[in-house]
């Protein structure tokens, strides 16, 4: 609607009665008003809101139980006690963790949650399984995947023993041949 | 007092031109041809106020933190006056505002209304209807419940198999590596005030778009198919020939109305479900999503292991996309559906599919719950047969397989195989899987001793 071409236009003077270039001035400046004023609120806001959920965590160990409660080649289900840290939320909720006592002092900690969307799996002892409830996700005792839609065995825990007291700490994940792939959330 | 308001409009005329800002809302003229189907739109924003106003009073009582979100949401529902009926009424109302919103959409897809020059409107609506999905998915984490954490869980999970930046996004939507309690602070905000600000924000464009450019003709007779270039006259005519806004505006009170009456009745006569609080040590729980999420739940069954992706992220981002762009790939001039076979075919063709998959999810067979769920019947059983049925629910088999409308179904129904195979085949099979039938996916039982394998293939064999 604007810009009609049967508007006169005098020497210089565009069809808004101002100089071509004083009106690229005032564009190119306000431009960068607004820019400047988006920098300044908008990267401390992003950094606000994304950076804790990404930046590295500090180890945070959970105590899982003593050692000697686990009877080698069982799977239990424990609820691990994070331990409190300085930092706020300091006391957090128990963590469900699957243990198996592979012998001594040798142990494999599961995650409860399936590798394919995240349903809670449950240990079948009678089946020596874990099956997930959504779409039919079966698991070995190892955490291998033996059926269904998972695209990798089951997650695990680093773990350390000190004084008799099993503790839980990262998550990682495995690949078929049961090796280290990556920590899961680093 | 006549003289007064009088006085009073002609004061207002003076200040900001109230007879014409009228004439130009109330007393538009609209194409001919105008009908009840037209009133869905005003429907949707109906709803949505319904939404914004008792989702206000909600967040007097409502807490969210994980401490207290679950008590505090019983505290509504068990202490407040009208408590429950005002969470009925957000809880049925976002149901309904999902409904309505589709069933807009699909009117302004059968009448071609996308088409030139209401492309924007298309685009802003398509959003608008991908913000309320939003609304529903940071909605139901908000009660803390196991429903709410279990869905929020998987939800995540699913924007987790997002290629490269999936475990960013997943981070970033928790607030952390859990669903915990910086996940709920993340979706009550995006709850409560970023995706309120951002919808109203285009709604506020949606409805500038239709008064600018006027509602579309109904493409009925010779408006079927209109050209660009024969655009502006064809239109002008055919408002020449039609009512006014004001006019419509009684169909859109009645329907609005209407719908009230049944919202109303719904947050009056049902329960609003509120589960177990949520327990994120818990292995017992079955995770179900809401019903309008049930077709991509039910979509997983179909692309498992490495293809999961597929599901979880390619198949939506195609469908937003081809829903998105639809006015700038079908550039026709037909606006009748019949004059548009490509369009209104790949439109039918989601519509089955997005129905097939609702109605799967929602006749799924009821969960395997630990303990058994068919054990009633074993009772009934002769004693060779229930022995059979003991081990066949001890040995997890329901968490693959479907039987008398009970258990999963990953793998093939089991209600009537007795009438397909024989035990001995079944023991066979059960044993080694692959051997006896190539490709066969179900996990091989060889650890479980003969006589157990006996039992169960006997038990199967006898379902007829």
């Amino acid at each position: 609607m604007a810009g009609n071409a049967s508007v006169p236009s005098q020497g210089s003077t565009g069809p808004e009665g101002m100089a071509p270039g004083r009106r690229r001035f005032i564009t190119i400046a306000l431009g960068a008003i607004a820019t400047v004023i988006a920098g300044i609120i908008g990267v401390p806001l992003a950094g606000f809101f994304a950076l804790p959920a990404l930046k590295r965590l500090p180890r945070r160990w959970l105590e899982v139980g003593s050692v000697s409660a686990f009877a080698g080649g069982e799977i239990k289900k424990v609820l691990a006690k994070p331990l409190t840290t300085q930092v706020w939320p300091q006391a957090t909720p128990p963590v469900a963790i699957y243990v198996l006592n592979q012998g001594g002092e040798k142990f494999t900690l599961f995650h409860i949650h399936c590798t394919h969307v995240g349903c809670p799996v449950q240990w079948n002892i009678q089946a020596n399984r874990f099956f997930s409830p959504c779409h039919g996700g079966v698991f070995d005792k190892d955490g291998r995947v033996l059926a269904g839609p998972p695209p990798r065995p089951l997650d695990r825990y680093e773990y350390k023993i000190e004084n008799g007291t099993l503790y839980a700490g990262r998550v990682y994940t495995v690949n078929e041949q049961l090796e280290f792939v990556r920590w899961q959330h680093a | 007092m006549a003289a007064c308001m009088k006085n009073l409009l002609d004061w207002l005329q003076e200040r900001i031109g109230t007879q014409e800002q009228l004439t130009h809302l109330l007393y538009r003229r609209l194409p001919e041809g105008t009908t009840w189907w037209h009133t869905l739109g005003s429907a949707t924003l109906l709803l949505i106020l319904v939404q914004t106003v008792t989702g206000f009073f909600l967040a007097f009582y409502y807490v969210p933190s994980p401490d207290h979100a679950y008590e505090s949401l019983k505290y509504i529902e068990d202490e407040i006056p009208f408590g429950a009926f005002v969470r009925g009424l957000h809880h049925w109302g976002a149901s309904l505002t999902v409904v309505v919103a589709f069933l807009h959409l699909l009117r302004v897809f059968m009448m071609g209304a996308y088409k030139y020059p209401r492309e924007l409107s298309w685009v802003v609506g398509g959003v608008l209807f991908l913000l309320i999905l939003l609304f529903g998915f940071t909605g139901y984490l908000l009660p803390w419940d196991q429903k709410a954490y279990w869905a929020t869980v998987v939800g995540t999970h699913v924007a987790e198999s997002a290629p490269l930046i999936g475990e960013y996004i997943w981070r970033i939507l928790q607030g952390g590596v859990d669903v915990s309690v910086q996940t709920l602070g993340r979706f009550y905000t995006a709850h409560v005030l970023i995706l309120p600000a951002i919808l109203y924000f285009f709604i506020l464009v949606h409805l500038s778009l239709v008064i600018y450019q006027g509602i579309a003709p109904t493409p009925k007779g010779a408006l079927g198919r209109i050209g660009k270039e024969d655009y502006t006259r064809v239109y002008e005519a055919s408002k020449a020939k039609g009512e006014t806004f004001f006019e419509h505006l009684l169909r859109d009170g009645i329907v609005s109305f209407l719908l009230l009456l049944i919202l109303v009745w719904m947050a009056a006569t049902w329960q609003v479900p509120l589960e177990e609080p949520a327990d994120p040590t818990s292995t017992g729980y079955v995770p179900r999503p809401e019903w309008y999420f049930y077709w991509l739940f039910e979509l997983l069954w179909l692309f498992p292991g490495k293809w999961t992706p597929v599901a979880t992220f390619y198949i939506p981002l195609a469908a937003v996309l081809i829903l998105l762009l639809l006015p700038f790939y079908d550039r026709t001039s037909g606006r009748s559906p019949l004059k548009r076979p490509v369009a209104s075919g790949v439109a039918l063709l989601a519509l089955v599919a997005i129905a097939f998959l609702t109605y799967q999810g929602a006749t799924a067979p009821t969960p395997p719950k630990a303990g058994g769920t068919i054990s009633n019947e074993a009772k009934a059983l002769p004693p060779e047969l229930a022995k059979g049925q003991e081990i066949y629910e001890a040995q997890g088999c329901p968490a693959c397989h479907v039987l008398k409308g009970s258990g999963s179904p990953a793998g093939p129904d089991l209600t009537r195989i007795g009438a397909k195979r024989d035990a001995e085949w079944l023991k066979r099979f059960m044993k080694e899987p692959t051997t006896v039938m190539p490709g066969a996916v179900m996990p091989p039982y060889t650890e479980l001793p003969e006589d157990e394998l006996a039992a169960i293939a006997k038990y199967l064999a006898a379902l007829k």
